[in-house]
């Protein structure tokens, strides 16, 4: 998403003048580009996280509109305190952009995986989350970003089970997605949501394993705070089916999956499929650590077989 | 941008000190002894360094008290805030908050934000805006052990923020001791040079020396102040003790401190007898 993250802000940063870039001494093959055509809007603040917010909401405080990068938990633990009180107490228009969701990172280590960057921030004031489902989803969130007032962050990861299976439909507000056809209306069966690009591992059991179209619904969500007034059709779906199983590449506590939970929506089981390391944690690519926590296509056509 | 002599600068910082005394006493309120050490730059900087375009940044938030007495006794806030001090539903708790008053840009109260949002600021207006707006920020000495206060240096110096003063409020105490006890800094003017600054070491209860040193021709560096200043400043009994980091007044010691600041009843919010 690296690439289309990149293609997208440098399109708002032409046309905004307000807008800056700031990057955490991160970006090699990606940002050069930007930094040559940007001047003094483009800056590298070193291998200092904290003060790259500090600065950034300094920045913002004068009427700029700042893009913040660097690796996703570079981007956000290391540096909470200055994006809690600098930026979103004072609800400034800082966009934060995290590479590397999940184990994107893979045999990085457990230092550069992010599997808990949305539950840090989804609790901070007038912050609003985006978390892209695939490369063809990060231009919208970025347009969005770059709509709002105030502080938002956005996932940009891989998925080990990446497929290029296109959407059938996109909501041009919450930009969740639709990945199936199955008409209205529908009777039993189970909808699937997927949160970022947690949901390829269902498109990929859609694609190769042959998970039954007729009976599951896919959706994708890719922004927080959820408005489920807006996205009907996965209302529509889950008042149908009865029965959600929920994908995310995070951990179950204070992840999307949990914040689905409690938004009101109603429905008989609720399944969390998630990220998490187990006693004992070997290290390797994001493939292996998708197995290792159970984060499968394999697993989910079980999980699917288990529920009907 | 006021004009103020030097005497007037004395006289209003005695103002500011009775006001100050004032509102501690009637909130019960804490953290006397870092506002007595502040209230003589506060005073300049407000009195007569800051233009419109300028910016001030407290980066030591729990000094907020003494803003918030300054810029009341400048006219740049008004009395109905003013009165709410430390009370339910005020604008005005012990550390500033966010988007509470006009005069105050930014909330700080964890110690090391301010600095690199000062920084920021100062990038912002001489490298992007292209302005000649100038950022001034107060540190304590203590809050130069947040990591912070150094990335914010490294970065002001590398991207030569001439258009930045940090001042270091250096009373020698910290939060449980005394910091040469806790974590020693010193020699800091040394310090703050080595990091890519031009350092200025002066008496911070000194107007001619605070001045003298706002005032001096600079070269591309940032600009450090390191002002030698007494945790509790014009108070005898307060005067670099620990205790007074923490403590709230007494009718009697209110009386006292009152009679150790000198000055006149000046208006209507000086301290009263």
């Amino acid at each position: 998403m690296r690439v289309e993250f990149v293609r997208a802000v440098t399109s708002v940063l032409a046309e905004d003048q307000s807008a800056m870039f700031i990057t955490g001494d991160l970006g090699y093959n990606a940002l050069e580009q930007l930094s040559s055509t940007l001047g003094r809007r483009f800056l590298n603040a070193g291998v200092a996280e904290q003060n790259m917010m500090g600065v950034a909401a300094g920045a913002a405080l004068t009427g700029l509109k700042p893009w913040v990068y660097s690796i996703a938990p570079f981007a956000t633990y290391r540096c909470v305190e200055q994006i809690r009180n600098d930026i979103c107490l004072h609800a400034l228009p800082v966009r934060i952009a995290g590479n590397g969701g999940g184990f994107t990172y893979g045999i990085m280590g457990s230092t550069h995986h992010a599997l808990e960057d949305l539950a840090v921030l989804k609790s901070l004031p007038n912050m609003q989350l985006f978390f892209p489902c695939a490369n063809d989803h990060v231009a919208a969130a970025v347009a969005k970003m770059a709509e709002l007032s105030g502080p938002s962050y956005i996932r940009l990861s891989i998925s080990a089970f990446g497929t290029d299976r296109a959407a059938l439909h996109e909501h041009p507000e919450t930009l969740t997605r639709r990945y199936f056809a199955r008409p209205a209306p529908r009777k039993g069966g189970i909808t699937v949501v997927g949160a970022g690009h947690g949901v390829q591992v269902a498109l990929h059991a859609l694609s190769h394993l042959g998970l039954d179209q007729e009976n599951v619904d896919v959706f994708g969500l890719a922004r927080y705070p959820f408005d489920f007034a807006k996205d009907t059709e996965l209302l529509a779906s889950v008042a149908e089916t009865r029965k959600v199983i929920f994908i995310e590449e995070h951990y179950r506590s204070g992840g999307m999956g949990e914040s689905f939970a409690a938004s009101g929506v109603s429905f008989d089981s609720f399944r969390i499929m998630c990220a998490a390391y187990t006693p004992g944690q070997r290290y390797g690519s994001a493939r292996f650590h998708m197995n290792q926590c159970n984060l499968t296509p394999e697993a989910l056509m079980a999980a699917v077989r288990g529920d009907r | 941008m006021m004009q103020k002599s030097l005497p007037d600068l004395v006289s209003d910082a005695v103002a500011i000190r009775r006001k100050f005394l004032k509102m501690h006493y009637e909130a019960k309120a804490g953290h006397l002894g870092t506002g007595l050490s502040d209230i003589d730059i506060l005073a300049y900087i407000y009195g007569k360094w800051m233009r419109p375009a300028d910016r001030f940044i407290l980066s030591k938030g729990h000094g907020a008290s003494s803003l918030y007495a300054t810029l009341h006794h400048f006219g740049l806030l008004p009395d109905e805030d003013f009165a709410t001090y430390y009370k339910d539903g005020t604008l005005l708790p012990a550390h500033p908050a966010a988007k509470a008053l006009a005069s105050i840009p930014a909330a700080t109260g964890s110690l090391g934000h301010g600095m690199p949002i000062a920084a920021g600021m100062s990038y912002a207006h001489k490298h992007i805006h292209r302005s000649d707006a100038r950022v001034a920020c107060l540190v304590s000495d203590g809050e130069c052990d947040e990591g912070t206060i150094w990335e914010a240096a490294l970065f002001a110096a590398h991207h030569r923020l001439d258009n930045l003063t940090v001042i270091i409020d250096a009373n020698g105490l910290q939060g449980f001791g005394r910091t040469e006890e806790v974590m020693n800094l010193e020699p800091l003017p040394q310090k703050w040079e080595a990091f890519g600054f031009r350092v200025s070491e002066i008496d911070g209860h000194d107007f001619a020396q605070i001045e003298t040193a706002f005032q001096a021709q600079g070269d591309e560096r940032p600009h450090c102040i390191v002002a030698r200043t007494v945790k509790g400043k014009g108070v005898s009994f307060m005067e670099n003790r620990l205790e007074w980091h923490y403590l709230p007044l007494s009718e009697a010691q209110y009386q006292q401190a009152l009679d150790n600041i000198g000055g006149a009843e000046k208006s209507k919010d000086g301290g009263g007898r």
